[in-house]
């Protein structure tokens, strides 16, 4: 009868201070948490060239990518020439990625923009041109990273 | 009668107090769900082109940014700004983080002339490390 009585302790968790751990919790997240608001395309700009920095480049490397005032695209890789209406991108990154994998990182992209282009005309080609992904033989994953911006005025 | 009146004033009279913390949470999930986030400067409307291969831009301390709105304006640190100073403004910025990345939030109007006339000077000031602001979108 003794023992019984000795061995009736409560058992029970404190549970008033759930709502300040919770809070703590949520306080914590809500300072800690980093929203990415910015978002883009990366792009590396290259050194003011002098002169005696000029590469010569071989015309079979190059992609011209040429933008009038207007938005109209007119593609020009070996040595073929296509007009593009502003709406047919996807043709870009075709072409784009068949020279690319033709002449693997040795080519160079050249974007020739007007300066009357829209910029939203010169950020969509720039964007298929980063779209570009292929397969090498060899399994290298090859991207179109040479590229230049060169700016053209109609004079 | 004296009697009854005080047991009457003796009865306790706590405002319970265990729900406080409820009352609180429901504020702060209120307040999270109808707040809206200025999304861009004051006066400054841009809209920004669309492009698919947009990425997000995960470094947040080492941020420059220029502002190119559909006026052909260039804003940096919140001041309009002359097209041929901007070498002047970010070079101090380059020389005390050369790993600055500067941020071109250009309007989708403006000509590409515009564009490159920053891209000239960010050269100039050795801001190598660009980004052209977009929006995730397709065409």
């Amino acid at each position: 009868m003794q023992l019984r009585e000795k061995r009736k302790s409560k058992h029970a968790i404190p549970t008033s201070a759930m709502g300040d751990v919770a809070f703590l919790i949520l306080i914590f997240f809500l300072t800690a948490t980093v929203f990415t608001k910015d978002k883009g395309l990366k792009m590396l700009l290259p050194e003011k060239a002098e002169q005696e920095d000029i590469v010569q480049v071989k015309p079979e490397n190059i992609v011209m990518i040429m933008i009038n005032p207007a938005g109209a695209i007119r593609i020009k890789a070996a040595g073929e020439e296509k007009d593009l209406s502003p709406h047919e991108y996807g043709e870009i990154k075709r072409i784009v990625e068949e020279r690319l994998l033709e002449r693997d990182t040795l080519l160079v992209v050249s974007l020739r923009a007007s300066k009357e282009a829209p910029y939203k005309n010169m950020v969509n080609v720039l964007d298929q041109i980063k779209l570009c992904r292929v397969t090498a033989p060899d399994g290298r994953e090859l991207r179109a990273n040479k590229i230049s911006l060169i700016p053209t005025s109609e004079e | 009668m004296r009697k009854s009146i005080i047991r009457r004033a003796t009865k306790s009279t706590d405002i319970p107090t265990a729900s406080t913390a409820d009352i609180a949470f429901l504020l702060i999930l209120f307040f999270m769900v109808t707040t809206v986030f200025r999304a861009t400067t004051l006066r400054l409307t841009l809209k920004l082109p669309e492009a698919e291969s947009t990425e997000r831009i995960l470094i947040r301390r080492n941020v420059s940014y220029v502002f190119v709105d559909h006026e052909r304006k260039i804003y940096i640190d919140d001041n309009v700004i002359s097209g041929e100073l901007i070498a002047a403004k970010m070079a101090p910025k380059i020389w005390d983080n050369p790993e600055l990345i500067t941020i071109l939030n250009v309007d989708e109007t403006v000509n590409y002339g515009t564009v490159d006339l920053v891209l000239d000077q960010l050269k100039e000031a050795k801001a190598f490390k660009i980004t052209f602001a977009t929006e995730f979108g397709r065409l």
